[in-house]
């Protein structure tokens, strides 16, 4: 998409710069060492990522994120893959209920939440595990109502064709509608990857246990690193922060390519 | 081959009127069956019965002599084309065709060459790689064929699968339907708009209005001895004529019928004929080929006649219709069901 409008093009820029310009500070800034940082002087070093990578077990945390991220992404939508699918084209007893009270979980604020899943996890003897990490995020209302959503313009005949030719629910599902919701589904992925990329509150809450710490605990730890007395390390922080979004970055350039819509186009006359 | 014995099938879509009123029907295994009737009279919704993809509240259907009220689409073993196609847009046109075998778990290879088999009878091979959405309207009416015809299902449900093509193309495909259903002998129920492929194609015609089953029997039959006005009126092209029976000449006495007088029962004569006749004007002529078609004002109202364009004369302008007695067909002006009329003049 080209803006006709110089002055649209303009404008585009400068608002882009503008959401920009935090991300760039902070990456300008891992390259300073600290000292040189507070003394004001502009120098250039990779010491600061060095650092962040050695600290604790800053490559556990990261392999955690990784699987943490991963699991909820990939159960998230299956789970809400299905819901949808079932929301979207069976009518079946207390179907409405069950969607309506799909969506009223996106009216709850989710630290409500957080002291009954503590409690329920620890009766289930599951926290410190993965387990306890992924299992609480993988249903996720909002992707459940979004996908409905969708899968509800899919024309129904596409689903009666498969029938006809002999495909089951799931077949059904599988063959025709995951294919044809991919814009939507790959959306929802990237969201819930994210979501789950940055949750910082359930993992501190649920483990307490080093080795299943997550990157951005392991971040909030290096608050403590002083290069000075009252001085938080910032130059570090940066590093390892510039570190944690560079996965969120190749999520996004990986499914970017299949947000587009319009695939349903010749389906029906 | 299996056959369909439908009873009593009654049908209201949820929050709907009535859409079809205790319908009854039995076909034989084998036989072509063609559902015609004026839109929204619930052909499309009959095949839906059949097929499975509706439930209707009152009624039994049976297929190949088991109840399948409650059977799945997947497990009647019914090919079907959508009267709107209804292609998977994600899919070439091969894997639109192969979709079916692919799922009855037939090995690529020959699944593929069934595909392309069918595509070259279709004449769609140039378009074996492309997706729908960059095919044509007839090309795809044309996919929706080849993958109900690329299965050996028993049944094939046609929702008027052949409307949007061209004329020669639907000369075509006509031959090849009639040639599939020789070869695999399969039951088909098939309906259109076109009076000429009901005709052509039926062993039996089901003509159908506002949710009632009229009439279901041979095309003579139905051409010759329809059951009421209204299937009169729509098979026969052109359409049959009605007059009030005391107009026609040689008719008085005929209290409260209607006559229906085809086209070419007619004759038109350039002076007054022996028999009894009426006199007539031409209003408006249309050459249809080897026939004029004469749309005439008499005393009885509007009649076309259809006459051998040889035998009218250039600039007639007046003339006088007879008709043949016996092949004249009379209803009930009330009810509109036909009577045999008890006697002639
Ligand atoms: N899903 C639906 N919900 C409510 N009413 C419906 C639905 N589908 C069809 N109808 C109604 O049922 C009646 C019969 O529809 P149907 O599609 O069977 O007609 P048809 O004979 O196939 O017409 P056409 O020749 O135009 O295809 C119509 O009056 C239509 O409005
Ligand atoms: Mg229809």
């Amino acid at each position: 998409m080209k803006p006709e409008n110089p002055f649209v093009a303009v404008l585009s820029l400068v608002v882009g710069l503008l959401f920009l310009s935090p991300v760039l500070y902070s990456i300008w800034m891992s390259f300073q060492t600290a000292d040189d940082f507070y003394a004001g002087r502009v120098t250039f070093t990779l010491d600061n990522y060095q650092r962040a990578i050695g600290q604790f077990h800053f490559a556990r945390y990261l392999i955690n994120s990784v699987i943490v991220s991963g699991l909820v992404t990939v159960l998230g939508i299956t789970v809400a893959t299905l819901a949808a699918f079932a929301f979207a084209r069976f009518s079946f007893r207390g179907g409405d209920l069950m969607f309506g009270a799909t969506v009223a979980t996106l009216m709850i604020p989710s630290h409500i939440s957080l002291i009954p899943n503590y409690l329920t996890l620890a009766k289930a003897g599951l926290l410190d595990s993965y387990a306890g990490l992924v299992l609480p995020a993988i249903s996720n209302g909002f992707a459940a109502f979004f996908l409905r959503q969708y899968m509800r313009g899919i024309p129904k005949a596409l689903d009666e064709a498969a029938y006809m030719d002999g495909a089951t629910h799931l077949q059904v599902l599988w063959r025709i509608i995951v294919p044809l919701s991919r814009p939507a589904i790959s959306s929802m992925a990237l969201y819930i990857f994210i979501g789950e990329w940055n949750n910082y509150i359930w993992p501190l809450v649920a483990v307490g246990k080093q080795d299943l710490y997550t990157l951005q605990i392991g971040l909030a730890r290096l608050y403590r690193i002083n290069p000075g007395e009252g001085l938080v390390d910032w130059p570090l922080v940066m590093a390892a922060s510039t570190i944690t979004i560079l996965p969120v970055l190749l999520g996004f350039f990986l499914v970017e390519r299949h947000l587009v819509r319009g695939i349903t186009m010749g389906a029906v006359k | 081959m299996s056959g369909i014995s439908l009873r009593n099938i009654r049908k209201a879509y949820p929050n709907g009127p009535q859409v079809l009123h205790s319908v009854s029907m039995d076909i034989q295994p084998g036989e072509f069956v063609v559902i015609v009737g004026p839109s929204g009279c619930g052909k499309s919704t009959l095949l839906r019965l059949i097929a499975g993809l509706d439930r209707c509240e009152e009624g039994e259907i049976e297929i190949g002599g088991r109840i399948a009220n409650n059977l799945p689409p997947q497990d009647r073993d019914i090919a079907m084309i959508f009267q709107s196609y209804a292609l998977y847009p994600h899919m070439t046109v091969r894997e639109n065709i192969a979709f079916g075998l692919e799922l009855r778990g037939m090995p690529k290879a020959e699944r593929n060459h069934r595909a392309e088999d069918v595509a070259r009878m279709l004449q769609l091979e140039p378009y074996l790689d492309r997706k729908p959405g960059a095919l044509s309207g007839g090309q795809r009416q044309r996919v929706a064929m080849g993958r109900a015809m690329a299965r050996n299902a028993s049944i094939f449900l046609m929702d008027e699968p052949l409307s949007n093509l061209d004329n020669a193309l639907r000369i075509t495909m006509r031959t090849e339907i009639k040639e599939l259903h020789r070869q695999l002998g399969a039951t088909m129920i098939y309906v259109t708009h076109d009076q000429t492929e009901a005709l052509s194609l039926a062993d039996r015609i089901a003509v159908m209005k506002d949710g009632h089953l009229l009439q279901f029997d041979r095309p003579a039959e139905i051409y010759d001895r329809p059951s009421n006005r209204f299937v009169a009126g729509f098979l026969g092209s052109p359409p049959i004529n009605f007059v009030d029976a005391v107009k026609l000449p040689g008719l008085q006495g005929m209290q409260g019928l209607t006559a229906g007088l085809r086209p070419e029962i007619l004759s038109v004569h350039e002076g007054k004929p022996g028999e009894p006749a009426l006199p007539a004007r031409i209003v408006l002529s249309e050459m249809t080929g080897s026939d004029m078609l004469l749309h005439c004002d008499t005393p009885a109202g509007r009649l076309t006649a259809a006459a051998p364009r040889r035998s009218v004369s250039a600039g007639l302008y007046d003339l006088w219709i007879s008709y043949d007695p016996d092949r004249a067909l009379f209803f009930d002006s009330q009810t509109g069901a036909r009577v045999e009329p008890t006697h002639h003049a």
